[in-house]
C-alpha cells in the first residue's frame, strides 16, 4: 500500500474518521464528568451511571424495549425464513416484485410508514401501545432479516437437498438435517440485526407507543428534548455498548456461516450496492 | 413437551412437503403466506388507506375523517409555509447527500487501497459508530454545538469569532447531524464499488500518461460512480424524511417535512392533510429512486 | 425376482421443458449388474435421463422401472437408487463419516451397524483415517470418494453417476476410472454412468448408450458401437472417422454391400442392415484402418493418392491429415517408427474391405438441444 501515492486520500480519510469518532468519545468522556453543565472537566465520577440505574422511566424503558425487541425479532424471523424458502423456488417475476417490496421498506422514510400505520390503527380503533410497536417493528425488521436470509439461501447448493432425498430423507428430514442447519448462522445474524434495529428505533415507537409505557429510545428522546442532564450520557454509553456488542455477535456469526458453506452469499448483499 | 414437539414436527412435515418442487403451484406459494399477509395488512394496506384519505376531509370538531374525494389537502400544500418546508427538506437532503459524498469518497477510496488486517480495521472504524444508538450519535452534537460548548470555545479560542456562535437549533445543525448519522451509509457502497478497481488499473493509467489527479478523474471516479449513486439513494431518500434529527438539533421547530407530518398527526390531528404531506413525500422520493436507479443501470460496467 | 430382471428399464419416457423436448420417447434397458454408460454431446438429454431414473425429474410420459418395480410415481427418497452428483453435493456441516452414514441414519439402522458399514465403506474407497474431516478439508479426489461411498453404502439396486470425474486432474481421473470399474465389479451393483467423455465411457463400461438431441442413437458394447456404428453421426462422435459418401449399387448379401464411392471407386463392405440399392450411404473408415505407402518416384499415380497436409505427433501415434483428389479430406493414424510421412509428400493409401462400414447418409452434426421431430 503506497502511502505516498495516495497522500491526499490518507489525510482526508483519517480526518473523516476522526470526525466520526470524536463526538462518541466526547459523550463517553462526559459520562464520567462531574461537571453538571458540562462546560469543562471537573473530575471523574460514576454518579451519573448510578443515577441512570435508579431512574424509573429508564428502567421501565429497558424492560419494554427488551420485550418489544424479542417478540418483533421472533416474528421477523418467522416471516423472513418462510419468505426466503419461498423465494428460492419462485419465478423471476415474482422475485422482482418481492424484492421491490423489501427494498421499499428499507429505503423509504420511516415517517411515512409510521404515520400510515398510526392512521390505520386509528381508523379501525385498534389500541396503540407495546403491541402496536411490535407490529410496526416487525414490518421493517422482517425486510432486513429477509435480506440476510436471502443472502444465505442463495449460497445454498440446491443439490444438497436433492442429495438428502436421494439418500432416503423425506422432505421434512432433509430440511431439518441439511437446510435448517446451514441456514442457522444466517438466522442468528438476522435475529441479532433485527434486535439491534428494534432497540434503536425511535420513529415507529414514537407514533405507535401512545401514552402508555415508553421503550428506552423514547425515554431517551424525551430526556434529550426537554432536559439535558448528564445522565443522558451515561444511558447513552450503556446503550452504545449494548448495540455494539449485539452487532459484533451478528457479524461473527455471519462470517462463521460463510466459512461452512462453499458458495458465499455475501456477494448478494453487496450486490444490492453494486446494482 | 413431547406433544408440542410432535405437533411441531407434524406441521413441519406438512409444510416442507408443500415446499417440495413437485407440488402444484398453489401449494408452493403457501410459504409466502406469513410475509404476504403481514405485508398486505400492515404495510400496503395502511399506505393505500393513507393515499385514499389524503383526498379526504376532516371535521375539526368531531375529528371525524371522511372520504370526500377532494384535492383540498394537496392544494393546501401550495401554501407557502408547507411548500417552503417541503423544498427545504429536499434541499437539505440534497446538500447533506453531497456533503456525505465529498467526505465519504476519500475515505472509501483509502480503505479500498488497503489490504488485509488494515482494511478490516478501517472498515470496522467506519461501521462501529454506525452501530451505536443513532439517538446518542445525534445527541452528541447537541453538546458540541451549543453555546459554551467545545466548538464554541474552540472557535473563540482560535479567534475565528468574537461573540458566541449559536449553531444549535439551526438548519445547519440539522444538516451536520444528518451528515454525521448517514456518512457510513455513503462510505460502504462506494468502498464496495472501488474495491474492484485494481491497483494495476492506476498503474496502467500512469503508464499512459495520467497520473495523480487525472487518473482519479478518469479512472477512479467513473468506476466508483455506481457505488456513489447507490450511496446517494441510501442516504438521500431517508434523509429527506428525517424526523428525529430535526427535532433534536433543530429545536422542535418544524424544519422538515417529517416534523410537519408528525405534527399533523400527533398534535393537530389533521389526518387528511398529514396524509397528503406523507404521500407527496413518498411520491417525490420514489421518483428520485427510480431515476437514480435507471442512471445506475445505464452505468453498469 | 429372477436374474433376468433388468437393472433399470425406461419405457417410452418423454420429458419436455416448456417448448424444448429434452428426452423423446426413450426406451432403454440396463442389464442388471452391468457398468452402463450414457454418452452424448451437451444438451443431448443424458443428464435429464439420469435425473428421471433418480426421481429428481418426473417424466411427462412413460414408465421407469428399477429391478422390475415401477418407480415412476415414487419420489427420490423412496427409490432403491442412489446418486453420485456432479458437484458431489457433500453436506458441508458434516464430517466425511457422517456424510457416508447419512443414508443409513435415514433408514434408521442400529448404531452398531451404521458404525460398521460406514467405516467399511470408507476403507473401501481409501479414506481410512480421514473420517473426521469436513468436505472443505479434503481434496477434490477425496471428496469424490466420499460422494461415492455415501451412495454405495446404502447398497442400492442401481447407482447413478452424473459426470463424477469432470472436475479432477487427468492423472487422478484415470486412477478413479480404474477404481470405479473395480468397485463395480466387486460390489456388483448396476452402475449407470453419464459422461461426455467418450473415451472414459468406453474404458469403463460393459455397455454404452449414445444419445443425441434427446434421442437414443445406439446401444451396445463399446467395441460394437465403435466398429459398427448405427449412423454416420455416431461414427463421428465415438472416434475419428473418415466418411466417404457413396451409393449402394448392389446388396451382396444381408449386411454386405457393394458401394460405389466418388469417382468410380467400388468397394464391398459390411454395413447396417436394411440398406437398399440406390440408397445414399456413407462408408466409414477409421483413421487407424487406413494404410499408407509412399509413392515411389516414377510410379504411375495410384488409384487412391493423397498428399500429406499436416502431421501431429500424439505420443503413441501420429495423426495425419491428407487431401485426396478422389476422396476429399482424410485423416489417418499411424503407429511405429517405420511409417514416417512428411509434409507435402504424396502417398498411396487404402483400406481393407472388412474395415469399411456402411451407414445411411446423414448429417454428422449433433442434433440441437431438444430436437424437433425428425
Amino acid at each position: 500500500m503506497n502511502l505516498r501515492r495516495h497522500s491526499f486520500a490518507v489525510i482526508a480519510g483519517l480526518a473523516v474518521l476522526l470526525f466520526l469518532w470524536i463526538p462518541l468519545v466526547a459523550v463517553a468522556i462526559n459520562s464520567f464528568n462531574r461537571n453538571v453543565i458540562m462546560t469543562g472537566w471537573s473530575g471523574f465520577t460514576t454518579h451519573w451511571y448510578s443515577q441512570a440505574f435508579h431512574n424509573q422511566p429508564v428502567r421501565a424503558g429497558v424492560v419494554s424495549t427488551i420485550i418489544i425487541g424479542a417478540i418483533s425479532t421472533a416474528a421477523s424471523l418467522v416471516l423472513s425464513v418462510t419468505a426466503g424458502l419461498w423465494w428460492r423456488q419462485a419465478s423471476g417475476r415474482a422475485r422482482r416484485v418481492f424484492d421491490a417490496l423489501v427494498y421499499a421498506r428499507i429505503i423509504l422514510p420511516e415517517v411515512v410508514f409510521a404515520t400510515a400505520l398510526f392512521f390505520f390503527f386509528n381508523l379501525i380503533h385498534l389500541g396503540l401501545g407495546i403491541g402496536a410497536i411490535i407490529i410496526g417493528h416487525t414490518v421493517w425488521n422482517s425486510a432486513y432479516a429477509t435480506l440476510i436470509i436471502q443472502a444465505r439461501i442463495v449460497g445454498l447448493d440446491p443439490a444438497l437437498e436433492e442429495a438428502a432425498a436421494d439418500l432416503g430423507a423425506t422432505p421434512w428430514r432433509a430440511f431439518r438435517r441439511v437446510t435448517a442447519v446451514l441456514l442457522l448462522p444466517g438466522v442468528v445474524t438476522a435475529g441479532l440485526l433485527a434486535l439491534t434495529f428494534s432497540f434503536d428505533d425511535v420513529v415507529t415507537s414514537f407514533f405507535m407507543g401512545g401514552a402508555a409505557t415508553a421503550p428506552l429510545p423514547i425515554v431517551l428522546f424525551g430526556l434529550i428534548r426537554f432536559e439535558i442532564t448528564p445522565e443522558i450520557n451515561a444511558v447513552g454509553v450503556l446503550f452504545m455498548l449494548f448495540t455494539v456488542a449485539m452487532m459484533s455477535l451478528a457479524v461473527s456469526s455471519f462470517r462463521a456461516g460463510e466459512s461452512v458453506v462453499r458458495r458465499g452469499g455475501a456477494d448478494r448483499l453487496m450486490g444490492m450496492y453494486r446494482r | 413437551m413431547n406433544r408440542w414437539l410432535s405437533l411441531l414436527t407434524r406441521a413441519g412435515r406438512l409444510l416442507s412437503g408443500l415446499a417440495g418442487r413437485r407440488r402444484g403451484p398453489l401449494a408452493r406459494h403457501l410459504l409466502l403466506l406469513p410475509t404476504g399477509v403481514w405485508t398486505a395488512i400492515f404495510f400496503l394496506g395502511p399506505l393505500v388507506l393513507l393515499g385514499l384519505y389524503s383526498f379526504g376531509r376532516e371535521n375539526l370538531i368531531t375529528l371525524n375523517v371522511s372520504l370526500n374525494w377532494t384535492l383540498g389537502n394537496y392544494q393546501e400544500l401550495g401554501n407557502p409555509i408547507y411548500r417552503s418546508t417541503l423544498l427545504r427538506s429536499l434541499e437539505l437532503s440534497a446538500e447533506t447527500t453531497i456533503a456525505c459524498a465529498i467526505l465519504g469518497f476519500p475515505l472509501a477510496y483509502l480503505i479500498s487501497r488497503c489490504r488485509g488486517r488494515l482494511q478490516w480495521l478501517l472498515l470496522g472504524a467506519v461501521i462501529v459508530p454506525f452501530w451505536t444508538s443513532f439517538l446518542v450519535r445525534t445527541y452528541s452534537w447537541v453538546n458540541i454545538l451549543r453555546t459554551f460548548g467545545p466548538l464554541d470555545s474552540l472557535a473563540r479560542g482560535l479567534g475565528l469569532t468574537r461573540s458566541h456562535i449559536n449553531l444549535l437549533y439551526t438548519p445547519t445543525a440539522v444538516g451536520i447531524g444528518i451528515v454525521y448519522s448517514y456518512l457510513p451509509l455513503m462510505i460502504l457502497p462506494i468502498y464496495v464499488a472501488l474495491e474492484r478497481v485494481d491497483d494495476g488499473l492506476l498503474e496502467a493509467a500512469a503508464d499512459l500518461g495520467a497520473g495523480g489527479f487525472r487518473a482519479f478523474l478518469r479512472v477512479v471516479l467513473p468506476l466508483g460512480t455506481p457505488g456513489l449513486i447507490a450511496g446517494m439513494i441510501i442516504v438521500g431518500v431517508p434523509a429527506a424524511g428525517e424526523f428525529v434529527i430535526p427535532e433534536i438539533l433543530g429545536g422542535g421547530k418544524t424544519l422538515m417535512i417529517g416534523n410537519i407530518v408528525a405534527n399533523q398527526f400527533l398534535e393537530v390531528s389533521n389526518y387528511p392533510f398529514g396524509a397528503a404531506l406523507a404521500m407527496s413525500l413518498m411520491v417525490v422520493l420514489m421518483i428520485a429512486v427510480f431515476s437514480l436507479r435507471r442512471i445506475q443501470s445505464r452505468l453498469q460496467i | 425376482m429372477n436374474d433376468n430382471t433388468a437393472g433399470v428399464r425406461l419405457v417410452e419416457v418423454e420429458k419436455r421443458y416448456q417448448s424444448v423436448v429434452a428426452v423423446r420417447s426413450l426406451s432403454l434397458e440396463v442389464p442388471r449388474g452391468t457398468f452402463f454408460s450414457i454418452i452424448g454431446p451437451s444438451g443431448c438429454g443424458k443428464t435429464t435421463t439420469l435425473r428421471i431414473i433418480g426421481g429428481f425429474e418426473a417424466p411427462d410420459r412413460g414408465r421407469v422401472e428399477v429391478s422390475g418395480q415401477d418407480v415412476t410415481r415414487l419420489r427420490p427418497h423412496r427409490r432403491p437408487v442412489n446418486t453420485v452428483f456432479q458437484s458431489y453435493a457433500l453436506f458441508p456441516h458434516l464430517s466425511a463419516f457422517e456424510n457416508v452414514a447419512f443414508g443409513l441414519r435415514e433408514a434408521r439402522r442400529p448404531r452398531a451397524e451404521i458404525q460398521e458399514r460406514a467405516q467399511e465403506m470408507l476403507d473401501l474407497v481409501g479414506l481410512t483415517g480421514r473420517e473426521g474431516r469436513r468436505p472443505r478439508q479434503l481434496s477434490g479426489g477425496q471428496q469424490q470418494r466420499v460422494a461415492l461411498g455415501r451412495a454405495l453404502v446404502n447398497r442400492p439396486e442401481v447407482l447413478l453417476l452424473d459426470e463424477p470425474l469432470g472436475a479432477l486432474d487427468l492423472q487422478i481421473r484415470k486412477e478413479m476410472q480404474a477404481q470405479l470399474k473395480e468397485i463395480q465389479r466387486e460390489v456388483g451393483t448396476t452402475f449407470v454412468y453419464v459422461t461426455h467423455d467418450q473415451e472414459e465411457a468406453f474404458a469403463m463400461s460393459d455397455r454404452v448408450a449414445v444419445m443425441n438431441g434427446g434421442i437414443l442413437e445406439q446401444v451396445g458394447e463399446p467395441a460394437e458401437v465403435y466398429r459398427r456404428p448405427a449412423s454416420s453421426w455416431v461414427a463421428g462422435f465415438v472416434g475419428g472417422a473418415n466418411q466417404f459418401p457413396g451409393l449402394v449399387s448392389e446388396v451382396e448379401r444381408p449386411g454386405r454391400y457393394v458401394v460405389e464411392l466418388a469417382n468410380g471407386i467400388r468397394r464391398t463392405s459390411p454395413g447396417v442392415a436394411g440398406l437398399k440399392p440406390g440408397q445414399q450411404v456413407t462408408t466409414v473408415v477409421r483413421p487407424e484402418d487406413l494404410w499408407l505407402r509412399p509413392v515411389a518416384a516414377g510410379e504411375e499415380e495410384p488409384e487412391t493418392a493423397a498428399t500429406v497436409l499436416d502431421a501431429a505427433f500424439l505420443g503413441s501415434h501420429r495423426l495425419l491429415r491428407l487431401a485426396s483428389q478422389r476422396l476429399g479430406m482424410l485423416s489417418a493414424s499411424v503407429r511405429g517408427v517405420g511409417q514416417e510421412a512428411h509434409l507435402g509428400e504424396a502417398v498411396a493409401l487404402g483400406w481393407k474391405d472388412e474395415d469399411g462400414w456402411v451407414v445411411p447418409a446423414g448429417t454428422a452434426e449433433a442434433r440441437p438441444e431438444g430436437a424437433a421431430a425428425q
